[in-house]
């Protein structure tokens, strides 16, 4: 079984059998994980490096820890501590790497596009983990294995997707996603960080209020207030952000009914969740990122040399 | 020297053989004689299938980076890009290091133009080191020879200055060229706004930021009853902004880019560097509205907004890309490409006489007599711009290779004949 793209740098470009594919692999490599031994040789012999030109401490470490449980070579790389800080180029930076005999890259950066930049000039199979406010792949697929795994399918589930929706990349992959297996989507947040554009762009329901929001879903995934990618006002401050969009356990009882929270981290408790409902019986956040090993896994492993 | 050119098609409105076919000789560079049939022996005979000659072209908005960037293009490489994409005359920016903001600046490019096989005019700085916080000194430069005034890739944002800038120039008869955008409006935006950008994940800057601004200039010109020159419109509204601005009887023009004319945001799903332009590439409406304007005669002149930038600075992240696109050698094939059926006379206009006319560039009408300052070239035939054929020292074009269509055959100016 072959992934229809060389690369995994955007859901924009799987197929639905793409999706079905690494979820499916993903399930198998959660059952290996639940195994006293929990490494495979399925990647002995690959050396992957993680070039994060940008912060990042659960990816990281989810996609370093799915490389070593396949058995990988690794190789880690911080653009704050590297030749980036002097000046090097990303091409010439990659190249350098490449030519230690590297054969996957993992990688993150703050520029939409990064990515697709160098899979237009390396040949090494790419995987993204997050370009600037485009996508963030396999966070989508993990977000949808955990959906899939409490709800058996993703088929007509409403999911609210509930913040910064302007400058999040979580969103845009879920969208895609979510559509493509046939899910319904609604954003909700301040209309200065919804872009104006998205319910024709996507084909998404747009919702101001986040109570209405929480009235129609299943699931609410709800988005990190990106403070670092704001460079201009988009909203007054925190504390009126937590009262009009900050989902508490009192909003949440008041509507009456069962929501799945999801939230891909890292959580700003008392901005845009609370404590109580972060870690309430319905959050499924920590299974969130159990799930990202295995997803990690079965996006590595479809995409090794050898299978492309 | 003698130039005999065969079966040439007149495309100039001003000219007694205006849309005659006819012979013409060309002795030392004067045309001495247009006949129908011209049979006395030359140095030189061009005969080509469907051949057309109009005035020398001009380009009113070029970037050839000289001084300081002369990594990026010299008046050297640029002039030979102008002359193999049939420019005659081409318009300089101030966006140089030092900025073109004073007498010595303009002279030094007029100084070295004289030596270049075409005409270069320096466009003098608005403001003192293109900061849009004072005037520059405007008038000694166009005493100098500056053609008109801009702050060219940084447009004036403060409506103050502007005012006064065009008050400033009413005196000299001068004109002030804007690049229409709002820098506080989608500040951070890297395309335009709207289903693309949404989908790419690339933050949007809204068609907005150029109405917005296209508003407050024409108003600052309503007030001034001064010249203004908007270059690089493409939104929809833009268009209809200057043309209800020109019926009420205000000194507007406006020019296009091909680039604008050819692409928009849609082409933009591979994160094509080169097509990272500014005002950016709109959507499909504005596109196609922008073609209507070129047909309707809303724009006055095609402009290359030739912006060399090096391998480096394109060959990156989309983000940290620069803007602009090369295309001089390019400009008048892809716009015979999209219009093939316009008329040569409006082609023309667009490409020469417009400009002369809005920039007081003195006519050399294709008649017996006239110096010699003319483009020749064909509407027919395939054209494929090639990395082998660039004259630039850039290479950011995203017409390497494209089918497209007519040729320029040579570009007779400066008293010298140059066959491409």
């Amino acid at each position: 079984m072959k992934l229809s793209t060389k690369h995994l740098l955007g859901i924009k470009d799987l197929t639905k059998e793409d999706i079905q594919l690494i979820l499916s692999t993903a399930s198998d490599f959660k059952d290996v994980l639940q195994r006293p031994v929990k490494k495979v040789p399925s990647l002995r012999d690959v050396t992957i490096v993680n070039l994060f030109y940008e912060n990042s401490t659960r990816t990281r470490m989810s996609f370093e820890l799915a490389e070593k449980r396949l058995s990988a070579d690794t190789l880690n790389f911080a653009a704050s501590s590297s030749s980036a800080a002097k000046g090097e180029t990303l091409l010439d930076t990659v190249q350098n790497i490449l030519s230690m005999k590297v054969d996957m890259i993992v990688m993150r950066h703050s520029a939409s596009g990064a990515p697709h930049f160098l899979s237009k000039q390396i040949d090494a199979a790419i995987i993204n983990a997050g370009d600037g406010i485009n996508e963030h792949p396999t966070q989508a697929l993990l977000d949808a294995f955990s959906m899939q795994e409490k709800f058996g399918s993703l088929e007509g589930l409403k999911v609210a997707i509930i913040g910064d929706i302007m400058h999040s990349r979580v969103a845009l992959s879920n969208i895609y996603l979510l559509k493509k297996m046939g899910a319904e989507v609604m954003v909700a947040g301040p209309p200065t960080l919804i872009p104006k554009y998205i319910k024709e762009a996507l084909n998404v329901r747009v919702e101001y209020n986040v109570k209405n929001a929480l009235q129609w879903c299943d699931v609410a995934n709800v988005l990190r207030i990106q403070l670092e990618r704001q460079s201009q006002p988009l909203f007054s401050s925190l504390r009126e952000y937590n009262l009009a969009y900050g989902i508490s356990r009192k909003l949440l009882d008041s509507i009456g009914k069962e929501i799945t929270i999801m939230h891909p981290g890292p959580i700003n408790r008392g901005v845009e969740l609370d404590s109580d409902v972060a870690d309430g019986s319905n959050s499924i956040i920590l299974n969130q990122v159990e799930n990202g090993v295995a997803v990690r896994m079965a996006a590595l492993y479809l995409l090794r040399p050898q299978n492309n | 020297m003698k130039l005999l050119i065969k079966k040439v098609l007149i495309a100039d409105k001003k000219s007694p053989f205006s849309g005659l076919t006819k012979d013409i000789l060309v002795i030392d560079g004067k045309i001495s004689l247009i006949s129908d049939e011209i049979t006395s022996p030359a140095d030189e005979t061009i005969e080509t299938e469907g051949l057309i000659i109009s005035q020398g072209w001009v380009d009113v908005f070029t970037d050839f980076a000289d001084p300081g960037y002369e990594y990026r293009e010299s008046l050297e490489s640029g002039a030979a890009a102008a002359l193999a994409g049939g420019f005659s005359h081409v318009f300089v920016l101030p966006n140089t290091k030092p900025a073109i903001q004073n007498k010595p600046q303009v002279s030094y490019i007029i100084e070295k133009a004289k030596q270049l096989p075409v005409a270069v005019y320096p466009i003098g700085a608005v403001s003192k080191n293109l900061e849009g916080k004072d005037l520059a000194e405007m008038y000694e430069m166009q005493q100098a020879g500056a053609i008109a005034f801009s702050d060219g890739t940084h447009p004036l944002q403060s409506s103050g200055l502007l005012l006064k800038a065009l008050q400033y120039i009413i005196a000299f008869d001068g004109t002030i060229i804007q690049v229409p955008v709002d820098k506080s409006i989608g500040a951070f935006g890297l395309m335009t706004e709207g289903v693309v950008s949404t989908q790419l994940g690339l933050p949007g800057s809204p068609a907005l930021s150029e109405t917005l601004i296209i508003k407050r200039d024409l108003d600052l010109l309503r007030y001034t009853n001064s010249k203004l020159h908007i270059t690089g419109i493409s939104t929809a509204e833009s268009v209809a902004l200057i043309a209800a601005a020109k019926a009420e009887g205000l000194s507007v023009s406006c020019s296009v880019t091909p680039y604008h004319l050819f692409f928009c945001d849609e082409d933009m799903v591979s994160y094509d560097t080169n097509l990272k332009v500014t005002p950016p590439l709109r959507n499909r409406k504005d596109m196609l509205a922008l073609r209507e304007a070129v047909i309707d005669g809303t724009v006055d002149c095609i402009t290359s907004h030739h912006l060399p930038q090096n391998w480096d600075s394109k060959t990156c992240e989309f983000e940290y890309a620069a803007q602009g696109m090369i295309g001089l050698q390019t400009s008048f094939a892809v716009v015979n490409n999209l219009f093939s059926d316009l008329s040569t006379d409006r082609l023309a206009d667009l490409f020469s006489n417009n400009a002369r006319e809005l920039f007081n560039i003195p006519s050399n009408n294709i008649e017996v007599g006239s110096e010699a300052d003319f483009t020749l070239f064909t509407k027919n035939g395939n054209h494929v711009f090639t990395k082998a054929a660039n004259k630039s020292k850039s290479v950011n074009s995203a017409f390497f290779d494209v089918p497209l269509a007519g040729s320029v055959v040579g570009v007779y100016t400066k008293g010298k004949w140059n066959k491409n």
